[in-house]
């Protein structure tokens, strides 16, 4: 029996704003093991893990590394203990090479100043070592999502850790580079080091993992040999039920084009391009999904759809009206509903209450004021009735959004923009980092109403999953461009759909033609 | 998670008291080092505001230009702009007042009509001025604290200047302006309290602007703007606009405030130096957390302080700079916004302790029934 290189015993975490995040939690680390963490969304894991790693201190609890009490207060006590962490959104300088990055806090110096030579010798062995295919000379904004990745862990393993947390390494991976991570992260089990990783894929769980630790509000349910778990097994350990991940739906009957978007093509500050002659139509009672690894023109076609960005060449119709040069308002007037990518940025004011958070984008409408007055009663009724329909869980409407969970608040962002009356719904990533069951009703009502009420719908996400089983009609972006288009999202395999999003495989024009 | 919402107002108030307390105790343990007689410096202190009728009617008439300009602040920071202008404001909205007083003064009009006229035009003036600060920031992205108290500078020599070219009377020594008309003047109210009928202006004001934040469209657009501009802009709230126009409301305040003091407590422009006005507006809006309806309490609270620092400096041994010190102090921890932070956290830590454990056996006894259901024979590691 290998021996245990790590235990946290009896961990609380109790936020600011009283919400308990992880309750009296216990759960080791044997050796040269690749351990699950598995739970929903909002079920403790990266709470648990930001404790471990010195980002978050808890209230009740002690750590032991090699089984010596040790205390952890910061991420230098952390790494100074072997522990290292791969943030899901990677901590990255691009401006600066490979090698720079690598060694970014541990520069060796020659005379005071950076010794380059070294830095890059230093990356290049570590490497070598781990069989990284990586050139230390190459600049971070050039690489891939995937490279960008091994760069993470490269710097995790220069500075000496034996315990590695991945924090969902895979889910900003295509299947082809979920491949290749997991090799290496077999060859560094082998090579002596142990390994958190945490995923709510459950099938990638079993394939490389030896034990499962069990997260559920808060609650650690134990943890146990995988070779006795069946995928199912786990789930309902995580949940409590099956999950269901299908959606059911009826085929779409789209009707009239709502969203028309001709050549659209978008230069930023610096003059890149970052939308490439894009077009494409969405009509009204369908879903349409945009997938594509993160930063591949996705989030400036959402903003140019919402006016938050302008463009520069094109023509982009809601409804008919051309929307280049209109404000937000002007936008939404002509019937565009928007869930922002970043919700605690610009889908919620977290300081003020959920009344005030859902009439932001209609109080001005004639029902909502009586002259310059609010109109409180109507507004009262109204939000009453989203705080009931969309299962709000809250005191009452006066609360201050901030203290809602987040998959709460982001039920607030889309009460509102859900009854906006609007025909058009722009939804990025409207289910990122939020529990299953809010998820999962999100996900429901996007398909609802494009089917009851005849809304067209843009759904952009980087959870494979979820476009795969929400859209009707599914796109694949990359740099900038439409690579690849498809009549019907449940027919696409997450292989087939890698590949174009890795750009092994482009679709020609003709090939999408009438699929735009 | 109710709970959390009633630890967070408590600890406010506890805060608020407590920073005064600390304040006052510091004094207290200076105060016996320093000064012969500390028991009787003390009681002046707390208790000289309240010796006398007049003292009591002086803490209200310095409470009411505080009120203006702390409502004016409340504006500035509702849409998070540090526009200082309300400073420079005060003094030449007065030196205007003054100035058409003296002027219309001669035409005989009743004070019924001159007094609401004066007062709009001080407001005017304000609304006026804070355009350039505000139009500096939206336009060119010009650093308003710097333009707001550059033009601080300028509005102080101004008004200077207008003294000693448009109305200097040179019948007195010093330098001031001509004799307010009688019609231009706010008369004293409450009898011997002596009492400046601005303070009428100054609740009605508050009243106002607590309505205007709390149950209009265009408070609700500012508080917005203020609390996440991004999500203003994403929601199609017209932020320019918002944004310009409660600091110009603002600015109208300071000017209304700046037009009472003169009307109520003097009678004729001899201001040569920066009122401070401003800068204690400032502080009130800071010691009201930006709400309204707290203004006039704040404004009372700081003029109490500084009239209790007026009798001490006439009756003891303690220089006026020394009260300074003890209102920095409150203003400090007031302000401070994390000071008693921890105690904050650890009654909301130890509330959702408590639901915790209650909640516990409950949610223990569902996940294991479903846990049951699931695990059918297999045996935990454990």
């Amino acid at each position: 029996m290998p021996g245990e290189v790590l235990r946290m015993e009896n961990i609380t975490k109790i936020y600011s704003n009283g919400f308990v995040a992880n309750k009296d939690i216990t759960f080791w680390l044997n050796e040269k093991e690749i351990l699950a963490l598995v739970g929903e969304n909002g079920a403790g894991k990266t709470t648990l893990m930001k404790v471990l790693f010195g980002l978050e201190s808890a209230q009740t609890g002690h750590v032991l590394v090699r089984e010596q009490p040790v205390k952890i207060e910061n991420t230098l006590d952390a790494i100074d203990k072997g522990i290292g962490m791969v943030h899901q959104h990677f901590m990255l300088v691009p401006s600066l090479t490979v090698a720079e990055n690598v060694i970014l806090g541990i520069e060796p110096l020659r005379k005071g100043t950076l010794d380059y030579n070294k830095a890059i010798e230093m990356a290049g062995e570590v490497a070598e070592k781990y069989n990284f295919n990586i050139d230390p000379k190459a600049r971070v904004s050039d690489l891939s999502v995937g490279q960008m990745q091994k760069v993470e862990i490269m710097k995790v393993l220069i500075r000496g850790a034996k315990i590695i947390i991945m924090d969902e390494p895979t889910a900003v991976l295509t299947p082809q580079e979920t491949e290749e991570l997991f090799e290496q992260l077999i060859l560094l089990k082998e090579s002596g080091h142990s390994i958190i990783f945490i995923s709510h894929k459950l099938e990638e769980v079993k394939r490389i993992c030896s034990r499962v630790t069990v997260l559920r509000h808060g609650y650690c349910l134990g943890s146990y040999d995988l070779k006795d778990m069946s995928e199912s097994d786990i789930s309902k350990l995580m949940v409590g039920r099956d999950v269901v991940l299908k959606i059911e739906k009826d085929r779409p009957k789209p009707e009239k084009v709502v969203v028309n978007i001709k050549d659209l093509t978008k230069f930023d500050a610096q003059g890149k391009t970052v939308l490439e002659h894009i077009s494409m139509s969405i009509r009204a009672g369908e879903v349409v999904g945009i997938a594509g690894v993160e930063g591949n023109g996705q989030s400036e076609l959402s903003d140019v759809l919402c006016g938050m960005g302008g463009f520069s060449a094109g023509e982009v119709l809601i409804n008919g009206t051309n929307i280049q040069g209109k404000t937000v308002h002007e936008i939404r007037e002509s019937g565009l509903a928007y869930i922002a990518e970043d919700r605690m940025q610009f889908g919620c004011a977290p300081d003020m209450s959920i009344r005030d958070n859902i009439i932001a984008d209609r109080y001005f409408k004639k029902e909502y004021h009586k002259g310059p007055f609010i109109n409180r009663k109507y507004i009262d009724e109204l939000v009453d009735r989203c705080i009931i329909e969309f299962e709000i869980a809250c005191d009452d409407r006066d609360q201050p959004v901030r203290m809602l969970s987040g998959g709460n608040i982001q039920k607030v962002v889309v009460a509102r923009e859900f009854t906006s009356g609007s025909n058009f719904i722009l939804a990025n990533q409207p289910t990122r980092g939020i529990d299953v069951g809010a998820a999962e009703m999100i996900r429901k009502m996007i398909v609802k109403k494009s089917r009851e009420e005849k809304t067209a719908a843009l759904l952009i996400s980087a959870d494979l999953n979820e476009v795969l089983e929400c859209s009707d009609r599914l796109l694949v972006m990359r740099k900038g461009r439409i690579v690849a288009a498809f009549p019907q999202a449940n027919l696409v395999s997450e292989e087939v759909l890698g590949e174009y999003m890795l750009g092994i495989k482009t679709m020609t024009a003709a090939e999408m033609e009438d699929l735009l | 998670m109710k709970k959390t919402r009633r630890i967070e107002t408590m600890v406010e108030l506890v805060r608020i008291l407590a920073a005064i307390g600390i304040a006052y105790l510091i004094a207290l343990v200076t105060l016996f080092a320093i000064s012969d007689d500390p028991v009787f410096i003390i009681r002046q202190f707390v208790l000289g505001p309240f010796s006398s009728v007049r003292r009591i009617g002086s803490v209200i008439n310095l409470a009411i230009p505080f009120t203006f300009t702390g409502l004016c602040f409340c504006f500035m920071y509702a849409v998070n702009k540090f526009n200082l202008s309300g400073e420079g404001i005060f003094m030449f909205s007065g030196c205007i007042v003054t100035l058409l007083a003296i002027t219309l003064g001669r035409f005989g009009i009743p004070a019924g009509i001159l007094i609401p006229l004066l007062i709009l035009c001080g407001a005017l003036t304000g609304f006026i001025v804070s355009l350039i600060p505000a139009y500096l920031d939206v336009k060119f992205s010009a650093n308003i604290v710097v333009v707001s108290l550059m033009l601080n500078s300028i509005l102080t020599f101004l008004s200077i200047w207008v003294l000693k070219y448009f109305m200097r009377d040179p019948t007195i020594g010093s330098l001031g302006s001509y004799v307010l008309p009688d019609a231009a003047r706010l008369p004293s109210v409450f009898g011997k309290f002596r009492i400046q009928a601005g303070v009428f202006v100054a609740l009605a004001m508050v009243i106002i602007v607590a309505v205007l934040f709390y149950k209009t469209i265009f408070g609700y657009k500012m508080r917005v703007v203020g609390s996440n501009q991004h999500f203003a802009k994403a929601s199609g709230i017209n932020m320019t606009v918002t944004i310009i126009l409660a600091q110009l409301v603002g600015g109208a305040f300071a000017g209304m405030g700046g037009a009472c003091e003169i009307m109520g407590n003097y009678d004729r422009f001899k201001w040569t130096a920066s009122t401070q006005h401003g800068f204690d507006g400032l502080m009130v809006a800071v010691l009201a957390r930006r709400n309204p309806i707290l203004v006039p309490v704040a404004a009372v609270l700081l003029a109490y302080i500084r009239i209790g620092a007026d009798v001490v400096n006439s009756k003891g041994d303690i220089p006026i700079q020394f009260i300074t010190v003890i209102q920095g102090i409150v203003i400090l921890l007031v302000a401070a916004e994390e000071f008693m932070g921890r105690f904050k956290k650890n009654l909301i830590y130890k509330a959702a302790q408590e639901d915790m454990m209650k909640d516990r056996e409950r949610e223990t006894r569902e996940i294991m029934a479903d846990a049951e259901a699931t695990e059918a024979g297999k045996e935990s590691v454990e």
